[in-house]
């Protein structure tokens, strides 16, 4: 558990860092910066499993719901996000055995249990830290057409995550960390519509399904983009909408990638 | 203890300090970079304002035998001014990251100085005669009036007060996306390479308007990218080697007579890590700050943030020493990388004879290794000892356990007082140590 914490704020630091690199005197230093996400890379890995390795909880699902009402209204200040993250983590793992769902997508990437674990544990802590309107349509809409994910959901509980935590760090550390950063860059953003759950869905498993849907739309874009130790930071901003347009599944990285914006724009534009 | 630097009968003294006392130090005032030239006689300095300043050491004299040279300013130029880059939006800093002196060949002195962007070569020369006698000006600069001249006359040569005079030669520039971090003249006296984060560009010194890119890690796409360039140095005597030292703790030799491009490295150094000490920061402390050939060419040093490791250049698995500098910040480093200490650059160098090498480390201390006798001594460059021909006192750092009297905890260590750039005379046993805002000179007492 210390670990995790220790991890966390290693993990707000790091993005502090980058952020405030951005406005520093003769421009962004590549190389702190890349250290920098290699710190953030190995807090993510130390966090994710720390988390896997038996920090789960059991029976979650009616503490899910109010977590998620909770985390809407503390989503634009700072300091409760540790708290947040923590919450957010707990429920998740009961949830996956509870609503195994794999979309053909899924399948693909099932080897990778640790990825699909966090990529939901990201989503939902993305959507909880949105600050952009999500409709319960889209949920139902993802929620239909990620089916066939059970049995695959239950193998990867069942094995202990060798992170590649790359893919949802990122994205959870920033939500929870820098929300003074994301609600800036949000106004920013804001095309595309951003899935959320601040409606507490009636029905949990569907928050639950909606963020696996989302996880697996994201597959192909977050193993691309957090596959290596730096690429997690940069965004393929340009090409991102697009896809987006496709599948509200892309939702979640989209979100995160954003929230980089700023910073990946810059790098992109050396 | 003494000893370390060349013989048992050495004593390192203050010689002198050079800077502004004022506890406000002007963040334009901070050195970032110090060079003896070949001969020693000249001492470059470069700040974060973009200013140089150049010492001339004294003759020696013979009233005072006992007294080396000092050093006093001979000249100070401005070399960099801030720029703008409007396509980035981006400011471009004038500080100096790095002075390197050319082989003097003639009366004038050379040195190249870089900011992030742009190379300059600059000549440094004298000028202590001044023509009188001009036909078609007074002697004030004002035109005569024609009508007025009425004879001619031979202007003559006369002595005046010496002038030191800095001129920039050629301006090597646009030629680098990322930020300059290493110069390094060649053996042939030619040519030169610059290098940036991910690309290593050769000049030669009369053509500023191309040079060639033989180096060039740049991923096709940056996502992908895991190491940068962090120093690069040419061989001091082949002419075709080069080396390059990368954010992840390896070097890479490279023979610019295999290839244009010199992506594919001759040699490739790296020491496995030892997988016991594996923390969040360890890629950051593997980092290497520093490389540096020895004069003799056989060895080289790299500098990480915890050690300074020295390389034989037949052996790429593992270095042939390994010099703890401070050891005592490994349990520290969280604090480390919250107030960005982390990732300061620390240099390191070699004495003329290869026998000895030194780097900086925090709350003004400096380290110095004796390669032979495996001796370590840390010194402070402060104020209090700097009486002229005090000797300094070896300075420890209490790392846990009962503090003795003189030593000093790590948790008392001023960090924000750092020695990132040191510089050894070539010849003698002179060192030059920029603290801060300050430069100290120090030399050993010969007994």
């Amino acid at each position: 558990m210390e670990y995790k914490v220790e991890a966390h704020r290693i993990m707000s630091i790091s993005l502090g860092k980058i952020y405030n690199s951005r406005v520093q005197r003769g421009g962004i230093k590549l190389h702190k910066n890349l250290l920098v996400s290699l710190v953030l890379r190995s807090a993510r890995q130390v966090y994710l499993s720390d988390y896997y390795s038996g920090a789960c909880l059991n029976a979650q699902s009616e503490r899910e719901g109010n977590e998620w009402d909770i985390t809407d209204s503390e989503r634009e200040k700072f300091p409760p996000s540790t708290t947040e993250c923590d919450r957010v983590e707990s429920p998740e793992e009961p949830q996956l055995t509870e609503q195994p769902e794999a979309s053909e997508k899924e399948r693909e990437y099932r080897e990778n249990d640790a990825e699909k674990s966090e990529r939901v544990d990201c989503t939902s802590t993305s959507e909880q830290e949105s600050n952009q309107n999500s409709s319960l349509d889209s949920v139902s809409t993802e929620t239909t057409t990620e089916s066939p994910s059970d049995t695959t959901v239950a193998e990867r509980d069942s094995t202990p995550v060798v992170v590649n935590g790359e893919s949802h760090q990122p994205p959870k550390t920033h939500v929870c960390s820098s929300n003074r950063k994301r609600s800036a860059e949000e106004s920013e953003s804001g095309d595309a519509p951003q899935k959320r759950t601040k409606v507490a869905s009636s029905n949990t498993k569907e928050d639950e399904e909606e963020a696996e849907e989302m996880d697996t739309g994201n597959v192909s874009n977050l193993i691309t983009i957090f596959g290596s130790s730096f690429s997690g930071l940069l965004s393929k901003d340009g090409t991102k909408p697009e896809a987006e347009a496709e599948e509200s599944g892309q939702i979640c990285c989209d979100q995160m990638l954003k929230n980089l914006n700023p910073w990946s724009t810059a790098i992109v534009a050396f | 203890m003494a000893g370390v630097g060349g013989g048992n009968d050495f004593q390192w003294c203050f010689s002198q300090v050079k800077g502004a006392i004022d506890e406000d130090v002007a963040e334009a005032d901070i050195i970032s970079t110090v060079e003896f030239n070949y001969s020693g006689e000249l001492l470059a300095t470069g700040d974060k304002g973009g200013r140089v300043v150049i010492f001339q050491r004294e003759q020696e004299s013979k009233n005072r035998p006992l007294s080396r040279g000092e050093y006093n300013v001979y000249s100070t130029f401005q070399s960099h001014e801030p720029e703008f880059d409007y396509l980035k939006s981006l400011e471009i800093e004038e500080k100096i990251n790095k002075i390197r002196w050319l082989p003097q060949q003639n009366a004038a002195h050379f040195l190249l100085s870089t900011n992030d962007k742009t190379i300059k070569l600059w000549k440094i020369s004298e000028r202590d005669k001044r023509a009188e006698g001009y036909n078609l000006k007074d002697e004030d600069g004002r035109l005569r009036d024609p009508f007025r001249i009425t004879s001619l006359r031979v202007p003559v040569l006369m002595p005046m007060d010496l002038m030191v005079e800095a001129s920039p030669r050629r301006i090597f520039a646009n030629a680098h996306t990322y930020h300059i971090n290493s110069i390094s003249v060649n053996s042939d006296y030619e040519t030169y390479l610059s290098a940036d984060d991910l690309r290593i560009n050769l000049w030669h010194l009369e053509i500023t308007d191309r040079s060639f890119n033989i180096v060039d890690i740049k991923p096709a796409n940056m996502e992908e990218l895991t190491e940068v360039i962090t120093a690069a140095e040419c061989h001091p005597h082949q002419c075709n080697v080069f080396v390059y030292s990368s954010s992840k703790g390896t070097i890479r030799l490279c023979d610019m007579r295999a290839a244009a491009l010199c992506d594919r490295h001759s040699k490739f150094f790296e020491e496995p890590e030892d997988p016991s000490s594996r923390s969040f920061f360890s890629e950051i402390i593997s980092s290497i700050s520093d490389v540096k050939f020895s004069h003799s060419g056989r060895y080289m040093m790299t500098r990480d943030y915890l050690s300074v490791k020295v390389w034989d250049l037949n052996m790429e698995n593992r270095p042939v020493e390994t010099y703890q500098v401070h050891e005592y910040l490994r349990s520290k480093l969280c604090s480390l990388y919250e107030n960005d200490c982390i990732f300061d650059k620390f240099e390191c160098c070699w004495n003329g004879s290869d026998s000895a090498i030194m780097t900086g480390s925090y709350n003004n201390f400096f380290r110095m290794f004796d390669r032979n006798t495996r001796r370590d001594i840390t010194l402070e460059a402060s104020r209090e000892s700097s009486k002229p021909r005090a000797m300094l006192k070896p300075r420890k750092v209490c790392t846990g356990g009962k503090r003795k009297k003189d030593e000093i905890s790590v948790d008392s260590l001023d960090f924000n007082k750092k020695i990132l750039h040191t510089a050894w005379h070539p010849k003698e046993n002179v060192i030059a140590v920029a603290a801060t805002n300050n430069l100290y000179i120090f030399q050993d007492k010969m007994n």
